[in-house]
Parts: C-alpha cells; structure tokens; sequence
C-alpha cells in the first residue's frame, strides 16, 4: 500500500508537464527559467539574503500550521493570525521603546494570535463545526480589520498610504549576521529555535504524547484517558500564538511597521511547509527553505518574463505530489 | 427618489449576488454527494481567465464560456481524482487547486493577457447569467426532489455504506455531481469577468469562500442557499451604495459591511443560527 | 418459490465459514435458521442473496439452477434482503428510502409513487407518513419499511436477518403477523435468528447450523426449546475441572446501571452485577444486546443515565478514563485499531497508551523512553508476539499479533480491573490458552476480570462464572447452573 503504484508516477509526469507547459506559455524557455530561478535565489550574497529574508515567517508560521495539523486540525487561518499579530506587535512596540518593546510586542502578538484561533478552536472541539471554513471566515474578518485600523485609528498621518508609523531603530530584532549585501535576521535563529523545542517537546513531554495522540486517533485517545476537546482547544491556541508570533517578526525584523494589505498570502505557503515536513518538525526547515527558494526565485524570474504565479503553481504541484503519497485518507479498517 | 435608490441596489444585490449563487450551487452539487469542496475560490478564479484570454484571442463570447467551464469542469476533476483515485485529503485537493489556480490565473494573465486589449473582446451579456442562476436554483431544487439521479446524489452523501447496500454506486456519483460543480462554477466565473470588463489578479476576493458560507447557512438546499447569497449580495450592495453615509449615527467603515458576511458565517458555526446541517457523508471514503 | 441450497461450502483464508452446507425453504411458510455467532447464518444468506459466491454448491430457485453474479442478479429473481443493520438512511423520507434504487423511472412523481406506496403500505396493514425523515421511524417502525421495501421490489423470497434483534416483544409479535400474513400469501420466508421462542411460535422448520456445518433441519412441531439449545451449542465439551479459586471482596459493582443506545431507547436496563476480587466473570450473549454500551459505561467514555458504577468503594461514575485507568482500569477493546492502538505508531509509542501519566512511563510532565522501551519489549515478550523490532510500527504486526501485544499490554504491571472484550480475537488455541493463563495469574493477585464474548465455550472454560446479557439485562443463572451450558445458553436467547 505505500508503495508508488503507476499512478503516482503518472501524477508526477503530469505535474512536470503543466509546470513546463505553464512556462512555455510566457515565452521563456524552460531551462533559462530553472537556471534564473536558481540563481535568483541562490545566486550569490544578494539572493540568499532575499531568500532567508523569505525563509524566516515560513519557519514560524510552518511550526504554527505543524501543531494544529498534529492535533487533527487543518489551520487554514495561520495568515488571520499572523497578521493580528503583526499590527499588535506594530503598536507595542510603538508604545515601548528599545528592547523592552520588542519583547513585549513578540509576547503581545502570541497573545493575539491565540486569541484570534480561539473561535475556530472552540467551535471544533465543542460543537464539532469544521475548522477550515471558521478559520478562513476569522482570515477575511483579520484583513478587514487591519485594513480598517490602519487607515484609521492607527495611521500615521503623515504617510500617503495606510501604514503605521516607522518603529525607531532600537525597536527592531537584530541581525544575527550583517555584512552586506548580505543579512540573516535573529528571527530565523528564533525560529529554528522554536522547532528544535517543538520536536522535544512532541517526543519527550506527556503532553506532546497526548497532543499527538489525539490527532492520529481520536477515539483510542479518549479511551486511553486524554482530555480530547481541551487538546484540541488548546493547539489551535497554540498554533494562533506561533502564527502570531511570525507575524511579530515580520514587523520587528523587517519591516519595521505594519500596512494595509500587509500578508501575501505566507498563510497558503505555511500551509506547504507544514504538509511537506513529512511528520517531523524538524523536516520544516528543509520544507521551509524550499519554500523560500520558490518565493524568492521567482520573484527573481520576474525580470525574465515569468509572472510570480508560477510559485504558485509549483506550491499547489508540490502538494499534490507529496499528499499524494503521505496524506492519504485512511481507509476505515485497514489492519 | 427614494424608489431610484431602491431599484439600484435592487440590481446590485442581484449583480453581486448572481455569481455567489451559482458558486453556492456548484458546492451543494459537490458536497451533497459526499465531497468537501473549498476550491470553488480557484475554480472560478480560473474560468473567469480564461473566458478573458480565450474571449480575447477568439473574439467569440460564446466560445470563451465554453472554455471557461471546461477549464473549470476540468479542475473540479482533479478534486475528484485526486480525492477518490488517489484518496488525498478532500481539504489538501481543494487547497492545492485554489494554490494552483491563483498561481496559475497570475501567471497567465500577465503573460497572455493585456489591459487595453480586453477592451476589445466581447463578452455576453451580464443579463444572461442573472438568468443562468435563476434557472439553476430551480432545476437543481427539482432535480433533488423529483428526480432518480437526485435522489441517489443525496443518498450518496449521505451515506455512502447503505448506498452501496442498496445498488449505488458512490464513486461515480461523485465524479458526476463534480462535474456539475465545475460547469456551474465556470458559469460563475464567467460572470464575474464579463461583469467588471476585464481580469485582474485575483478579481474572485474571496467570493468562493463566501459562497460556501451561504451554503452553510442555507443548510445545504438550493433555495434557502439562494436566500443567503442574496442577503450577502445585499450587503456587498450596501456597502457600495452607503459608502460614507451614517448608520445608527456612526460612520461605519467599508470593512465592516465587507467582514458582515464572514462574521455572520461564523456566527452560524457556533450554532447560534440553529442547527447546522451538513451531510452526513460528508467526507466518507 | 422453492429455495434449495446443497453443497455450500466457503472459507475465508483458513476458516471453514461454511461446510457443505444444506437447507431447503418451501414457499407459503416462514423457515427458521439458528446458530451462535459464527456458526455461518449471515454468510449462507449472503451466499442466497447473491453477495457471495460459494466455493462450491449450488443454489436452485423454483426448480431451476442459478447463478448469481452480483446482489442485483439475486434482486432479479426475486430474492429480498433485509439485514440486521437496516440500510435506512435516516436523512431521507420514508419515500426515499422506499423507492432508493428501485426507482419507478428517471422522473419521480410522487403521487403515483406515493399511492403505490400506500397501497402496499395498506396490504400489510401498516400506514407511513410518506414524507417524513426516516430518522423518526421508531426501530420498529424501520422494520416496517425494510418489508415494504422488499414488496416494492417484487420479492417473492424474503430473508431476514435477526429481524427482531432490535424489537420489544410486542413489536416482534408483531412483525411475525405480517410475515405470516407474505407466506399465506405465498412467499418464502426465512428468518436468521437465535432467538428460540420466535422459533417455536410462529417458524414451520428450524435448520441448525453450528462451526459452518448444517447439523440438523426439522419441523417445529417435532422440537422443543431445549433440544434446540441443546443442537446450538453441542454437547458439553470435557472441560477442565479448576479449582474455586480464593475470592476476596466485591470490588466491581453495578447497580442498576442504565445507558442510553444511539436509537434512544435504553441498549443497558438495569444491570446489576458484582465482580469479587480473584475472580474471572464471563459474560454471554449475541452480538448487539448492549455488551458494548456497558463497556463504554465501565471505560468511561459514555455518561450512565441510570444507576452507578462503584469500585473498591469509590464512585466512578462521575470519573473519566484517565482517573479510572489510574485506578487500575485496564483494558483489551474489541477493535483495536478504533479504540485501543495507533497504527502508525510504534510498539514503543502504543506501548504507553492509556498509561501515558503514570509512573513509570512518566515522571512528572516528562516521558520516560527507557521505560517505554522495556515496557514495549516486555509486552511483546510475554505471548511471543512476532514482530520485526519496537521501533516498527504497530501496523507492520499481523492480526493475530497485534491482539497478543493489546492484550499483553492490559495485563503489564499490577492492573485491579480487567475489562475484555473477545480478547482472543483471531488467537490460535495456544494463544488463547495463554491468555485466560494470564488473565487467571493477575487475578490471584487480587484483580478482577470482566470478559465479554461471543462463543460461549471459550467462557466456560476458562471463568469461574458467566451471566448472560440479553436485551440489556443482566442475567445471572440459578445457583448450581453457573457453568451449565443449557442454562446459559437458554439465557443467552430468551428461553429460559
């Protein structure tokens, strides 16, 4: 049963060949498209940085996509929660300055996060609605509201467009290397930090065992004496802070304030990383790597003439081919 | 005056409503037959690109929809191959293809479609789709209730064990209501971009998610779903029209009527509009 | 229509479901067929329903030869079906259910098809609110239904599989009425059952299976309960004499002890029993008279709508599973893979399951992994389980060895309650040795044991005692009948 049969060779040919065909159609090449993607995003000092810039929220927001996914739960919503944390870390450390500010705003932004999770997380556990449509309705509200909040109340008026104002420079997360062109932020150190814990605490805590247990089998975890609906309660929460998280250090690191429109999308790409770790979070880094390679390459290939939806193709080509093989439903009464 | 007014968000209520029926349709064909279905988004995404470019470069309305729904029929078949033959997770599929199409939509366009161009291109009267949705709803509530192949629809999604106890075949159901799915869903595709003139990235904001909201809280039947895509049809209308006028004394921002229909989902999830009926298939293998 | 089977013969893998198997059916009257659980009543129907092609035999109907390659072949000559878990799907009308794959044409007109269906409904003396959900049919009411939908389809033989087994007494009766009033009319009708005093009532024969082979058919009127007890369960196999063992106080109490069934009538009724410490109590019964409801009760994943369940004098019943696994609730479920293991675990991993929180497999918050590990190589030590490595996943082990890992793991460590639920599932006769071995050896340390299973035999050999469950009452035979086969047996179906 986990052997490739001739169908999931088949898959892959296919998916080879809309991506080649996709290409074509723009004009380019191929093979020059691949060879800029590459170089674009592993080219030399400039690219890397771009791509680890890239890598960092993916890290973060991967982890957050991960626990839920462990639990049993489909996160769709990691972008809603990422971005309420993003405008809560914005206006925290507006309001506190140096490092002080910056601590408190990372705390702020989990904070955020799980609360913005906590519907989602409440209506699943307690009344069994699904959480994919709850958390995609909690995404389009966050937009709103951000959207709203900063061409409102939080504007900095002396802007042309929506945005808070600039965070001064002790309010920011440092670079862990900056000899430029070159940067790699702290936050991706943070992050890898933050999947090394996770994977100890998913082997090595009793609370990890129960987490795990209730999302690879519900009804034998209830019987083995495990809390069901609080687990899952509880990593929806978890996840939402983590994804908050990421989004704090979109602001702390990068860009150093918060605007309208301000997510592009890292909820879907999270989504990705998550599903492409293979069941390990240490196989995130590696997964969310690849992620930044595509998202960074292709922004790059831009200039050759491909539009940046091809990382959207390969994203959803990537997903199929791998769920294809690892996320297969389970048949009731496999033995 | 006054009666102006009225018959002007009248027709914005039906503008904008129109295409979340038929996306709503196309996602109780495929979720009573047992499929989760969250890729109305990108399927629609897809054929309103590709009724632009096929319109453009054919200069035959006619030929655009057409192509537009088999684009979009097409994609409802990998959800269904993907789900069935290949037993993916039925969220998975559907995100995947809503990944693919957006990626793809925007790829395309850039590459193949130009602004000033569509311009030029033909596209069918907005009218006719006022009436492809009107039409759909009331096939699809006699097709239920009334017919043979309706009733094996809702016995599938129902229960797809007892089905097969009694002679059904599910997987072929399946793969049947998906593809009304995608024609539907072309169709709604179609009218999004014949209604704005031309594509822009994206141009579908969300309107797939919504649709499946409105089927939500019309409990997955066609005319209670219509109801709910016209109220949310009414509200996106609303805010066009009231945009910057008082409400209850406050000004209310164009968000806040642009969140009302997600937060009036959510409000249905928790329960507190009664209870939700899904099918009780949904998702079995 | 005359029904003959000869010759059936079918196994699955190594089991002899069905051994040349013999019955013949006459129309104008109701035919009985009984056994125990796994005798092969449900196969051999399947096998005349068209569902399962036999090995070998052959099936005539009316006189002729024939073969049928699908249910639909059967459905075609006129063979009709209604198995023990209706296939009503209760989120369609009445009138759905009635027509689903039998419709009269691609367009539906619910008039004609309403009148039709009220004129058969008329035939039987039954009326239905055609256009209402199926969900409020009442159990009875959904047997109804299951007959129309065999008249709407024409059938002229009828097989119905423990068609009382969800049915008070009165609405037994009355379904036998309607099925005599089809046989009079003259239709074949045969009726899978383990239920005696239907038998005697209101069937014309009786056909015996037991271990797949047809060991007798006679007519009603030249038996009697007690010879038909008797041919069901076979003559007393010599069992073992083992000595009364030493049994302490109570430590398991139910009184009257009451659940809720998901149909909302009340699948447990009253129960009451006591389990002393030292001592193994089997309970008997066919499937589906409340044994799993009163095991959810005991593990503490359903709420008792009635009654209580105490355990060395504390209340459990407002206690979940974790307080009663640390308690030392042990348990061996009846399928493993929905209740008991994650298949894609390790041995390891599943090694720790349902003991997660308590020592040694944790210190505080904290998993131990070397204790997992022995724990893991001790468990699969004990019954010889055969398996490539604890690291490999629980999925990787046969059938036969999952079971002997489960089972092992309940009894690891010093368990106080053992509740087991056919615990030597697909176990050979050594493994199932073994395991009662064990059960016995926890026992005289002081545990109690409650097993549920369903071939009687295997109870009577290896408990000290056994009550019956039938209808969700428990019922303890006469003192001096506790290991009498007859008694029990008459218990198990309502004889008595």
């Amino acid at each position: 049963m986990n052997g490739l049969s001739w169908k999931h060779i088949a898959l892959v040919l296919g998916a080879f060949a809309v991506v080649v065909l996709a290409i074509q159609t723009t004009g380019v090449a191929p093979a020059t498209a691949a060879k800029s993607l590459l170089e674009g995003s592993m080219g030399g000092p400039a690219a890397w940085r771009q791509t680890l810039r890239e890598m960092t929220p993916l890290v973060m927001a991967g982890l957050a996509v991960f626990i839920a996914l462990r639990a049993g739960l489909f996160n769709i919503g990691a972008d809603g929660q990422l971005v309420m944390g993003s405008i809560t870390a914005a206006v925290v450390a507006q309001s506190i300055p140096g490092v002080g500010g910056v601590i408190l705003g990372s705390l702020a932004a989990m904070l955020a996060g799980a609360l913005w999770a906590f519907p989602a997380g409440w209506i699943k556990a307690y009344r069994g609605g699904h959480e994919v449509i709850s958390t995609i309705m909690l995404n389009n509200v966050a937009g709103f509201l951000t959207t709203w909040m900063v061409a409102g109340p939080l504007r900095d008026v002396k802007q042309q467009s929506p945005t808070t104002r600039l965070l001064p420079p002790g309010s920011s997360l440092p670079n862990l290397i900056d000899s430029p062109p070159f940067k790699v932020s702290t936050a991706l150190l943070f992050g890898v930090v933050g999947v090394v814990c996770l994977a100890f605490w998913l082997k090595k805590t009793v609370a990890g065992y129960e987490l795990s247990a209730t999302g690879a089998n519900p009804i034998a975890a209830e019987t083995a004496g495990v809390n069901v609906k609080a687990v899952t309660l509880k990593a929806m929460m978890a996840s939402g802070a983590l994804a908050g998280l990421a989004g704090a250090f979109i602001v702390l690191a990068f860009e150093h304030r918060f605007y309208a429109n301000f997510s592009s999308g890292y909820g879907f790409d999270a989504l990705g990383v998550a599903l492409l770790s293979g069941g390990s979070p240490l196989g995130l880094v590696p997964a969310a790597f690849l992620f930044a390679v595509i998202s960074s390459g292709t922004s790059a290939l831009q200039l050759t003439g491909v539009p940046k939806g091809l990382s959207g193709i390969l994203l959803g080509i990537l997903i199929i081919v791998f769920a294809s093989i690892k996320y297969r439903r389970s048949k009731l009464g496999d033995s | 005056m006054a009666t102006v007014e009225i018959g002007l968000l009248v027709a914005s209520t039906v503008t904008l409503g129109a295409p979340l029926i038929l996306a709503a349709l196309g996602g109780l064909t495929s979720e009573r037959a047992g499929v989760m279905n969250i890729a109305l988004e990108g399927t629609m995404l897809a054929s309103s690109c590709t009724v632009a470019i096929i319109g453009l470069k054919s200069q035959n309305p006619w030929i655009a929809l057409s192509a537009g729904i088999a684009v979009s029929v097409c994609l409802m078949m990998l959800h269904a191959v993907l789900t069935q033959a290949f037993s993916i997770d039925q969220i998975i599929s559907g995100m995947a293809i809503n990944a693919l199409s957006i990626g793809g939509t925007g790829l395309l366009s850039k590459a193949l479609l130009n602004d000033t161009d569509l311009a030029r291109s033909p596209f069918l009267s907005v009218t006719l789709y006022w009436w492809a949705a009107v039409v759909a709803v009331g096939w699809l509530a006699f097709y239920l209730k009334r017919t043979k192949g309706g009733l094996h629809l809702l016995a599938v999604g129902n229960d797809p064990d007892k089905s097969r106890q009694m002679g059904l075949e599910p997987v072929k159901v399946r793969y049947l209501a998906l593809m009304a799915t995608g024609l539907l869903c072309g169709v709604a595709g179609a009218l999004i971009v014949s209604n704005s003139g031309n594509f822009s990235e994206n141009m579908t904001a969300g309107r797939g998610y919504i649709a499946l909201a409105a089927l939500i809280i019309g409990g997955w039947r066609p005319i209670p779903t219509l109801v709910a895509c016209l109220v949310f049809g009414l509200i996106q209308a609303s805010q066009l029209h009231f945009q910057g006028t008082q409400l209850a004394g406050a000004n209310v921002p164009p968000e806040f009527w642009n969140a009302l229909p997600y937060l009036v989902t959510l409000i249905a999830l928790a329960g507190l509009l009664g209870k939700s009926r899904a099918p009780a298939g949904l998702g079995k293998p | 229509m005359d029904v003959k089977l000869a010759g059936i013969t079918q196994s699955f893998g190594k089991v002899r479901a069905l051994d040349s198997v013999c019955f013949t059916a006459t129309s104008g009257a109701i035919h009985a067929i009984v056994g125990e659980n796994g005798a092969g009543k449900t196969t051999l129907m399947r096998v005349l329903y068209g569902a399962q092609k036999p090995e070998s035999g052959s099936i005539e109907i009316a006189g002729r030869v024939v073969h049928f390659r699908n249910s639909k072949d059967a459905i075609s000559s006129g063979i009709g079906m209604v198995s023990q878990h209706y296939s009503i799907i209760p989120e369609l009308t009445c009138l759905q259910n009635l027509m689903l794959g039998a419709e009269p044409g691609w367009f539906v007109n619910p008039s004609v098809a309403e009148k039709r269906a009220f004129d058969l409904a008329a035939q039987m003396g039954y009326a239905f609110e055609w256009n209402s959900l199926a969900e409020t049919l009442s159990p009875a009411g959904k047997q109804k239904l299951e007959i129309l939908k065999l008249l709407w389809r024409e059938a002229r033989v009828m097989i119905l599989d423990e068609p009382t087994a969800m049915l008070s007494p009165g609405d037994s009766d009355a379904l036998f009425e309607s099925l005599r009033k089809l046989a009079t009319d003259g239709a074949t009708i045969i009726v899978v059952t383990h239920r005696l005093p239907e038998v005697i009532d209101h069937c014309k024969t009786v056909t015996v299976l037991r271990g797949g082979k047809s060991i007798d058919s006679k007519l009603v009127t030249e038996t009697d309960s007690n010879q038909l007890a008797e041919l069901i369960v076979g003559h007393a196999v010599e069992t073992t004499s083992n000595s009364k063992p030493d049994i302490g106080p109570v430590r398991l109490q139910l009184q009257s002890l009451t659940v809720r069934g998901y149909r909302g009538d009340d699948a447990l009724d009253n129960a009451n029993l006591e389990i002393h410490s030292g001592e193994i109590v089997g309970l008997a019964g066919v499937d589906g008279n409340g044994q799993r409801e009163l095991f959810q009760a005991l593990v503490g994943r359903t709420k008792a709508r009635k009654g209580k369940i105490l355990f060395d004098g504390i209340e459990w019943s407002s206690l979940g599973p974790r307080q009663r696994i640390a308690c030392g609730l042990r348990l061996i479920p009846e399928d493993r893979h929905a209740e008991g293991v994650v298949d894609d675990w390790s041995l390891i991993e599943n090694a720790a399951l349902g003991l997660q929180r308590l020592k040694p497999f944790a210190s505080g918050s904290w998993v131990n992994v070397e204790a997992r590990r022995d724990a893991a190589l001790r468990i699969a030590d004990r019954f010889q389980t055969k398996h490539g490595g604890i690291r490999h996943p629980m999925r990787s082990l046969s059938g036969g060895n999952q079971q002997r890992f489960v089972v092992a793991r309940a009894l690891d460590g010093d368990p106080s309650l053992i509740l087991a639920f056919q615990p030597t599932r697909g176990l050979d006769i050594d493994g199932t040795a073994q395991v009662y071995a064990a059960l016995r050896a926890a026992c005289l340390k002081g545990a109690s044991a409650f097993v549920v299973c369903f071939d009687l035999d295997e109870l009577l050999a290896n408990c000290d005692r056994v009550v019956a469950i039938s209808h969700g009452k428990i019922q303890s035979p006469r003192p001096g009948e506790e290991r009498d086969r007859q008694a029990i047996g008459r218990l198990m179906v309502g004889a008595a």
